[in-house]
């Protein structure tokens, strides 16, 4: 069974015999005998399609053999999440690597593409395995509960799981903007049960 | 049932009190009023408005009195409410200074937030600014704050702030100047690397700079070297303006 | 003097009458004492090969010199007689005394080498040996891989420098030749084999 253990700013995915989907191009070193092949970003067609609409891909690689892999992109910090049987939603361009049992369904961005105009696709994880999450700075879980909403900048929201419902609220100033009353102050207010993670830097 | 996440999860209560989240995220427990920085603010919980500095002063002429300076006024807020407020810099490191009836004077563009208790005032040093009284304020800087005592010479871009000490005054490297002499160079625009000009300090205190030479924008920059260009007379500002559309359009 | 970390992105280097620093341009943050900075000419020649533009200045006289770049990371080497490979825009400092010279570090062959350097990958390094201190940048941080007789493949892009008795190869990696273009982003492949430590960065950052 392959296994992904985080180092900081590097994942080592272990493999044995087996392999991982991986954000393309993010081998930075490997020992062993391991495989680098072009995969899709997974969901089949439907997905694919959803891509195109989004102007976004995800693209993955598959690294397949026996040996470690060393994983990082852009210097990010690398965090591993353990799915069982459930389902997780992190934004596309945060995934580093999953383990064989997870499946990948690329959506719309929905509202946070609409209040950041950056359309930034979204995927679904589900099932159980391991997923590396990268993130710009550590990341940070903030609990959603039942009377207690959390309010967050579009630009720092990575991922989330559990049942939470959001929405738009504005007129807050998140942005330098010249002027005092200029548009898009834009927040993103979830409500509900689970964890939102965010990172330190804002996009 | 997720699970083996290796972050640990927080909410209001247990966020960090007017602590560090991690290197790169503060979270201040609101109870009243914060001056913040645009931006700054990247998630919250409870009841919290942030409103521009001249809606707000409208009905708290305090604000006017605290926040000493019309050239940054558009860049700040007040975060008003009840709540816990987690600021962050696009990933750069945030460390909260206490001040005891003291004074530090900060680059502007580094100043994250500050209690309303102190005052901020324009430095004579154009980009920074200077809190006075007693509270706390939020600054970033890239990489780790390092702190240094006088005498020290630091570049003025990886110049964080300083305190106690007397404003700097700029030393020229002698190899700079003596071939600037050399080549009858009197006047130039820019800089070559930062070796050769450094803002020089003495006397007692403690100097603050970060671990990068690399500068961010600063909005009004533009303005506050306007604002000297007063002293020109009417034909050197027009050669001035000369040199400057030369630049422009190199 | 070794050179001593201040933080992940910082060092300090004690500068005496007998001890120089060498250091990137830019590089200097802050300084006690009476130091002064002489901007380096280029080793004639050495920039036309390379392609690379590593502008170089030394600190001279006595006090202590804060050097940073950036914001990236610093990675201290200390050399006891031994080498070091580095890419010269990788270097932040390194004492004076060290021996500087430009190799080529893949042993693929003319025709590897030339294909590297087409492809921007950079395979000219500089070979610093001696005893002294050397700060290399990185984007992220560097972690180092040892190596005691095995093989490892390291992304072009992510190599930062390597000491020790090591041989790198460029590889083209075989499964991936007939997709590259629309490829995994891993066609070329630095293959390092031998005894000694080859120091990745956690990103594909160059600069």
């Amino acid at each position: 069974m392959a296994v992904l253990i985080a180092d900081k700013r590097v994942l080592h995915a272990d493999l044995d015999g087996d392999s991982v989907r991986a954000a393309n191009g993010s081998m930075v070193a490997y020992t062993g005998k391991v495989e680098f092949k072009y995969a899709s970003g997974g969901g089949g067609f439907r997905a694919a399609m959803k891509r195109g609409v989004a102007g976004e891909s995800i693209s993955l690689m598959t690294c397949t053999g026996a040996g470690r892999v060393y994983l990082a992109q852009d210097a990010m910090d690398v965090t591993v999440v353990q799915l069982s049987n459930d389902r997780m939603t992190v934004e596309s361009e945060h995934i580093l690597a999953i383990t064989d049992g997870l499946q990948l369904d690329v959506q719309f961005s929905g509202l946070r593409g609409m209040t950041t105009g950056k359309g930034v696709a979204t995927t679904t994880v589900t099932g159980t395995g391991q997923c590396a999450i990268m993130s710009d700075g550590p990341l940070i879980a903030l609990a959603v509960t039942p009377g207690q909403p959390l309010v967050v900048d579009p630009d720092v929201y990575v991922a989330g799981t559990g049942q939470t419902q959001m929405s738009i609220i504005s007129g807050v100033s998140w942005r330098s903007v010249i002027g005092e009353d200029t548009g898009e102050h834009f927040s993103l207010r979830f409500e509900g049960q689970g964890t939102i993670y965010i990172q330190p830097a804002e996009r | 049932m997720i699970s083996g996440i290796d972050a640990t999860v927080y909410d209001a209560q247990s966020l960090p009190s007017n602590d560090n989240v991690n290197a790169y995220a503060f979270s201040i427990d609101l109870d009243g009023e914060w001056f913040t920085s645009k931006g700054a603010m990247i998630a919250y919980y409870g009841a919290i408005e942030l409103s521009g500095l001249s809606a707000y002063a409208s009905h708290a002429a305090w604000v006017a009195a605290r926040f000493s300076s019309p050239l940054y006024a558009q860049e700040w807020v007040v975060a008003s409410g009840r709540g816990k407020l987690v600021i962050g810099d696009r990933g750069n490191d945030i460390n909260s200074y206490d001040l005891d009836n003291g004074n530090l004077t900060i680059k502007q563009t580094n100043l994250l937030a500050f209690e309303t208790a102190l005052e901020l005032k324009q430095s004579i040093i154009p980009g920074f600014v200077t809190l006075i009284g007693t509270g706390k304020f939020l600054a970033s800087s890239n990489g780790p704050v390092i702190f240094v005592e006088p005498p020290f010479r630091a570049d003025p871009d990886a110049l964080l702030g300083w305190a106690d000490c007397p404003s700097p005054s700029i030393h020229y490297d002698y190899h700079w100047m003596s071939q600037s002499l050399s080549a009858g160079v009197h006047a130039m625009f820019g800089r070559e690397s930062g070796e050769e000009r450094q803002y020089d300090f003495t006397g007692a205190g403690t100097v603050l700079l970060q671990s990068s030479e690399v500068t961010r924008h600063d909005p009004a920059l533009a303005r506050i070297v306007e604002q000297h260009t007063h002293l020109l007379t009417a034909a050197a500002a027009g050669v001035l303006g000369h040199k400057l559309i030369a630049r422009s359009q190199e | 003097m070794a050179f001593e970390s201040v933080n992940s992105k910082v060092v300090r280097a004690q500068i005496s009458q007998q001890g120089a620093v060498l250091a990137r341009r830019g590089a200097m943050l802050g300084y006690d004492g009476n130091v002064s900075f002489r901007p380096l000419a280029h080793a004639p020649g050495a920039g036309m090969i390379t392609g690379e533009s590593n502008k170089m200045m030394a600190s001279e006289g006595s006090g202590s010199v804060l050097y940073g770049y950036r914001g990236l990371y610093v990675t201290v080497i200390v050399l006891t007689g031994d080498s070091l490979s580095v890419e010269a825009d990788r270097i932040l400092a390194h004492d004076a005394s060290l021996q500087t010279s430009v190799e080529m570090i893949a042993q693929g062959g003319v025709r590897s080498a030339v294909r590297g350097a087409m492809t921007g990958q950079g395979l000219f390094t500089t070979r610093i040996s001696g005893h002294g201190s050397v700060a290399v940048l990185s984007h992220g941080g560097t972690f180092p891989l040892q190596l005691s007789g095995q093989t490892v493949g390291v992304d072009p892009q992510a190599y930062v420098g390597h000491s020790g008795a090591l041989q790198v190869d460029l590889k083209s990696s075989v499964g991936m030749r007939h997709l590259v273009g629309r490829g995994s982003g891993e066609a070329f492949q630095l293959h390092v084999s031998g005894h000694g430590t080859v120091y990745v960065q956690a990103s594909e950052e160059k600069f």
